[in-house]
């Protein structure tokens, strides 16, 4: 991992987009199958431009961070691809199908901010089941229980199935929603900063996790995280945006190797420290 | 057994048990949603707009009973307009209620002021406190109908309510139409406190939303069981209430909400001892 303040004092005053364009940047094979495909899309919202021009896929099974300081569009990207808000020009297709309602159910969040209130009487199978359902359960099924048991048990939160969710640690709760994420056998799965509230110790565990899983299952995954120290570790490849547009697409030690990207990407760091808050 | 069917042998008894149990019943229902969202405050705010919807209905000429029909319109915009505002800015709820209720009071009593002296008497005592011992056939009709209708399309969309209150964000990623829903209950609510103010008032009608779904909330593990809960405190606490104040004579409305009370006390011990 590369430490900033090992960095050339040169690098924090780079010129980004012309010093980018210098980097290798190794894009996945096209020939792999594309999950996720995102061609020449923008994105305005009333009447700004938001996301610009961005093109960029992931192949199936691939470990993706998207990464890039606040207001890089990184959120809009997400809300995007999740078909929240629509593009305005160019095209978003998932397993190489346009959008729907209908294959939506193949993508997985994991959002960044629990937005529950943690009073709500529930347990996680409760939120397990509903994400199966497309509602909340009145009573759950012996079926739909030992799929959420089986879900659960992959992540290795077996334990927490009948767990009230206002009783479970920020490690505990992102296990739920991870299990929530995976039980309808997506192809893409999404992670909003799913390590933001996690001590240390629970975040290797999760990203180890999730690697893992990502492999077994050849599942495709986004992660949007700030902790670039641990994405070096876990990603596949890394997505860089700034200013709504893709700086850089390829992999993280050729990207990270890179002292200029290194910069960037460490005050986008620190930035956030300041600044939690997401566009 | 002639100490509990006795006063039931009077009309007004009937009418009274039959729109009590039936605004306790739907008003728990709702409770579970609204206290659940964060706006316990907001019972208040919409029986304040009914109050400020039955005072222009006077105005324009009409009797107390019928002024309810210019109230449920009246009401109903002014929950959409609290849904709008807590949709749209980044007011609390208490806050978005607030300023309504004030806004609709001061409504009321404007367009109350305005009546001349040749106007039919109303009682203001009547419209702030109620009396479901003193409801007539028709308005006792009126508060079944739309307590049942609010019933059936509460717990037809349930599911989909709960999964909303939860997290609206994940909800609307299941394809939940989180924003239609939210304004359906806003405007269920509203219509049922429209109503319910006929029975009990406009000062109390917000306890029977709010008080048997925060007793329940206290025990119950599941959104479910929360639900169940709440409607048997409610329609228990009604049946009960009515009863008491029968032999007392007391307040109906008021005897109703202390056993309401008494419920919650019961239900923070149980959770206390649960610990």
């Amino acid at each position: 991992m590369t430490d900033q303040t090992s960095l050339p004092p040169t690098a924090m005053s780079i010129n980004r987009r012309s010093t980018a364009t210098k980097l290798i940047q190794t894009r996945p094979d096209p020939s792999m199958t594309h999950v996720l495909d995102l061609d020449h899309v923008s994105v305005s919202i009333k009447g700004r431009l938001i996301l610009d021009d961005v093109s960029f896929w992931i192949p199936k099974g691939e470990f993706v961070c998207l990464c890039g300081p606040n207001g890089a569009g990184k959120s809009t990207m997400l809300k995007a691809i999740m078909g929240i808000i629509p593009a305005t020009k160019g095209t978003i297709k998932l397993g190489g199908e346009p959008l729907t309602t209908a294959n939506l159910i193949k993508i997985g969040y994991v959002p960044q901010r629990k937005g529950f209130d943690r009073d709500f009487p529930a347990r996680a199978v409760d939120l397990i089941v509903a994400a199966l359902r497309g509602k909340w359960p009145v009573r759950i099924r012996e079926d739909e229980r030992e799929r959420a048991r089986v879900t659960l048990a992959k992540i290795g939160g077996e334990r927490l199935i009948d767990k009230p969710l206002a009783g479970l640690s920020g490690g505990e709760t992102q296990r739920v929603f991870l299990a929530r994420a995976l039980i309808n056998d997506p192809s893409l799965v999404i992670l909003d900063e799913p390590t933001a509230g996690v001590d240390a110790r629970g975040r290797g565990e999760l990203l180890e996790l999730m690697t893992s899983i990502s492999r077994s299952d050849e599942l495709a995954a986004i992660l949007v995280t700030h902790n670039l120290g641990a994405v070096a570790q876990t990603a596949e490849r890394i997505v860089y945006l700034e200013h709504g547009r893709v700086l850089c697409w390829g992999l993280p030690n050729e990207l990270l190797g890179q002292a200029s990207l290194t910069a960037i990407a460490f005050q986008a760091q620190d930035h956030h420290k300041h600044a939690p808050d997401e566009e | 057994m002639h100490f509990l069917l006795d006063p039931f042998h009077y009309t007004f008894m009937q009418h009274a048990l039959i729109a009590g149990v039936a605004v306790s019943a739907i008003c728990a229902v709702l409770g579970v949603f609204v206290v659940q969202r964060g706006l316990a405050f907001l019972a208040d705010g919409l029986s304040h707009a009914a109050f400020g919807g039955i005072a222009i209905g006077l105005y324009l000429g009409a009797s107390v009973e019928n002024a309810v029909w210019i109230a449920i319109p009246f009401t109903a915009a002014i929950a959409i307009a609290i849904g709008v505002v807590l949709r749209r800015t980044q007011l609390r709820g208490d806050v978005a209620t607030g300023v309504f209720f004030s806004f609709s009071f001061a409504v009321g009593v404007l367009f109350l002021g305005l009546r001349t002296a040749h106007d039919r008497q109303i009682s203001v005592d009547a419209l702030l406190f109620g009396n479901v011992l003193l409801i007539s056939s028709q308005v006792m009709w009126v508060v079944l109908v739309v307590s049942v209708v609010a019933l059936i399309v509460t717990v037809a969309l349930w599911s989909r309510l709960a999964y909303a209150i939860f997290d609206p964000e994940l909800a609307r990623l299941s394809g939940v139409p989180v924003a239609i829903l939210e304004y359906l209950l806003l405007t269920t609510t509203a219509v049922v406190v429209v109503v319910a103010v006929k029975t009990v008032g406009v000062v109390l009608v917000s306890s029977f939303v709010v008080i048997p779904a925060a007793s329940a909330r206290m025990i119950g593990a599941t959104l479910a069981q929360t639900t169940v809960i709440a409607l048997l405190i409610g329609t228990l606490g009604a049946v009960v209430g009515l009863f008491v104040s029968y032999y007392l004579v007391t307040s109906s409305a008021a005897t109703i909400i202390l056993v309401h009370s008494a419920c919650f006390l019961t239900s923070l011990i149980v959770a206390r001892l649960r610990r």
